[in-house]
């Protein structure tokens, strides 16, 4: 299911980024990969901030759709 | 790249605070190179950082990190298909690069088409073995390896929410996020601009300035037995006119130390977050919104902050915008004419802020329609910084930064400006020869006003006066404060005097005239030092010229729509062409917010965050 359905304070682990070549690929190198854990950690609106490999990173809605857990 | 590598661990009282452990020693020997341990925000390790960079420096490279064997297959048969074009100490970093379909490595490589589709072979072959595009496979590699090393050397002291994850679910919680927003804005500006705010900018203008230099400076020179038209020049010209902008460069820095404490704590960076949907709803993103912030200081720095927008797109429209909302400049010109038309009513300065903000939500609606703007802004990906409390010496020299280059420029133009303001306001030509004037109506300034003020006719301040200060105001908005006090004769009053607010209100015709002169100076083109930060970020004379063009004509047009209703509806006074005029720039207006947007490239995002 897309990031968005997630439950603030769960941990989840990430199963596939979608959006094709330039999305996937930032995403990816701000540590968005398959198989690491991701959890969020507050929504407000949609948008998201997540816990992924320790960082923190604010997420728009249609980014978080992208991401697969 | 095969040069020699020395690492500084930073933030490592932060690790030590939070009772995590990280093995030093297992990361040297795994990555093969020196790792000092540093805080830059307590200046511990740097100098041990710096003279293990020296030591490393003669050494040897670092282990390379070995990825899985199907891709150190493909970028084996890449370093024997280009050959002596990557030989060298860079060849695994080319190599790899290669992998990767790197452009610009690539291009500069200058391959054969022969060997270019050979390359790519290989990588298409790996990334069929591996089913995922090249750069991801290295991507998910390389975090592998991190994740593995991790393991290894790290021991986390404490395990679930961190207190700055914490304080995330109550500063950016759903219900809570816009009033804790709301009630921090209003400290910082009930600190800055009402409170202590008040108090610095009346010791500087009325007792630095008013009481003990401008007269100390004026007994001096006449006791010297100066002649008059210098003393004039020092005292009402120099001293009358820089002291205005200086006297509000202690509130300034007020300003900007409570803005620098929410940039430097993290804060900041959450509010790009909680107003993201609500910006992205006329076509920004929540990162338009530090821009803004800072211009409620000074523009200056608020074009600057738009450089942490990647998008170009939605940095340019950032840009053209920001100077909309009222800087700390444009406080006095505010102060001055409220005084003058209301004798100071309390909610002119949010009312103007609000027709900032109103100016800046309006033109990136209709900006956005446009071709050049077309597309959504970019989505939203940003990395928050854990919260902390902000070094002091941080703090001040951030502060310091943004409040000398105002005296820089209060030093610098403003004082040419004011120089020049008062020369063409003392002198005139007198039966033909050049003459210092006894009435302002003489003088060169009332020439120049009078030539201008047929343009400014619409907008109802068509006397000379308030000409002259308008156009001042196009090099510093401050500026026009002190010209309008040395055009009155009131060189030494500053914008809460009474005397001063009505000579103010004796240059225009009615109210709604003096009411369409400050929102004039408000929207128009900002000071030059904001007009030059523009061009260097805008990095484009093209895009400068039309930033200013776009920012005069929107003035230009909203103050004429405001004056010629106003005249009539507030005013009472008949139709006429000028209505006529008004309505049909009203109804272009609110067609170009109402129309179609056009359909525009998707916007993508840059990888370089």
């Amino acid at each position: 299911m897309p990031l968005l359905l997630a439950q603030p304070g769960e941990l989840n682990k990430i199963m596939a980024v979608r959006g094709g070549g330039e999305t996937k690929r930032f995403l990816e190198s701000m540590g968005f990969v398959e198989g690491a854990e991701i959890t969020v950690v507050s929504e407000f609106d949609g948008n998201l901030i997540v816990n992924v490999k320790d960082a923190r990173v604010a997420l728009s809605k249609v980014m978080a759709g992208k991401i697969m857990i | 790249m095969g040069i020699p590598v020395a690492i500084a661990m930073n933030m490592m009282d932060i690790v030590r605070k939070n009772g995590d452990h990280l093995d030093i020693e297992r990361l040297t020997k795994e990555l093969g190179c020196t790792i000092v341990e540093t805080s830059a925000l307590r200046g511990e390790g740097t100098r041990n950082a710096a003279e293990a960079a020296i030591a490393a420096a003669s050494g040897s490279a670092p282990k390379y990190l070995r990825f899985s064997d199907e891709v150190e297959a493909a970028l084996k048969a890449i370093k024997k298909e280009a050959g002596n074009k990557i030989a060298g100490p860079s060849e695994r970093f080319l190599a790899v690069k290669i992998f990767e379909r790197d452009a610009k490595i690539m291009a500069a490589l200058n391959f054969t088409e022969q060997e270019k589709q050979r390359l790519d072979e290989i990588v298409t072959m790996c990334e069929e073995q591996l089913d995922d595009d090249s750069e991801s496979i290295i991507t998910n590699e390389r975090y592998n390896y991190i994740a593995e090393l991790k393991a290894a050397a790290v021991v986390k002291g404490q395990t679930g929410l961190t207190t700055s994850d914490k304080i995330d679910r109550i500063v950016t919680n759903r219900f809570l996020a816009l009033p804790i927003f709301a009630a921090v804005m209003f400290l910082v500006y009930y600190i800055a601009i009402d409170s202590l705010g008040t108090i610095v900018t009346d010791f500087t203008n009325d007792t630095l300035f008013g009481e003990w230099i401008q007269p100390w400076v004026q007994e001096q020179l006449e006791a010297a037995g100066t002649e008059d038209w210098l003393v004039s020049l020092v005292v009402d010209g120099i001293i009358g006119g820089i002291g205005a902008p200086i006297g509000f460069a202690p509130q300034m820095a007020i300003v900007f130390l409570l803005l620098s404490f929410l940039e430097d704590c993290g804060y900041m960076a959450r509010v790009a977050f909680i107003m993201d949907r609500f910006f992205r709803q006329f076509g920004m993103s929540g990162k338009s919104f530090i821009p803004l912030l800072m211009s409620s200081g000074c523009g200056v720095p608020g074009i600057m902050a738009s450089r942490t927008i990647e998008n170009e797109k939605d940095r340019r429209l950032t840009i053209m915008t920001t100077t909309f909302i009222p800087c700390s400049a444009k406080l006095p010109v505010i102060a001055l004419l409220s005084g003058a038309i209301m004798g100071g009513e309390w909610y002119m300065a949010p009312l103007m802020y609000f027709v900032g903000f109103f100016a800046v939500v309006t033109s990136c609606i209709i900006l956005k329609k446009s071709e050049l703007f077309a597309g959504d802004p970019a989505p939203f990906v940003m990395e928050l910084p854990p919260y902390h409390f902000p070094a002091a010496k941080n703090l001040f020299l951030h502060t310091w930064e943004r409040v000398a280059g105002f005296l820089k420029k209060a030093g610098t133009v403003i004082f040419l400006c004011c120089v020049a303001m008062w020369f063409l306001a003392s002198f005139g030509m007198v039966e033909g020869s050049l003459e210092l004037v006894e009435e302002t109506e003489q003088s060169f300034m009332a020439v120049i006003g009078n030539g201008l003020a047929p343009i400014f006719a619409p907008l109802g301040f068509a006397t000379w006066q308030a000409v002259a200060a308008a156009f001042s105001g196009f090099v510093a908005k401050e500026a026009i404060v002190s010209t309008m006090a040395i055009l009155v004769g009131l060189a030494e009053a500053t914008e809460e005097e009474p005397d001063l607010w009505q000579a103010v209100m004796a240059m225009f015709p009615n109210a709604v005239a003096a009411f369409t002169f400050l929102v004039f100076n408000l929207l128009d083109s900002p000071c030059l030092a904001a007009i030059s930060t523009m061009g260097q970020e805008m990095n484009s004379k093209k895009w400068t010229i039309a930033t200013i063009l776009f920012q005069n004509l929107y003035a230009y047009s909203v103050c004429l729509v405001m004056y010629q209703l106003g005249r009539v509806f507030v005013g009472g006074e008949a139709f006429d062409a000028g209505t006529a005029v008004a309505v049909a720039l009203l109804v272009g207006f609110v067609y170009l917010l109402l129309r179609p947007a056009k359909k525009g490239s998707k916007n993508v995002l840059s990888v370089e965050a």
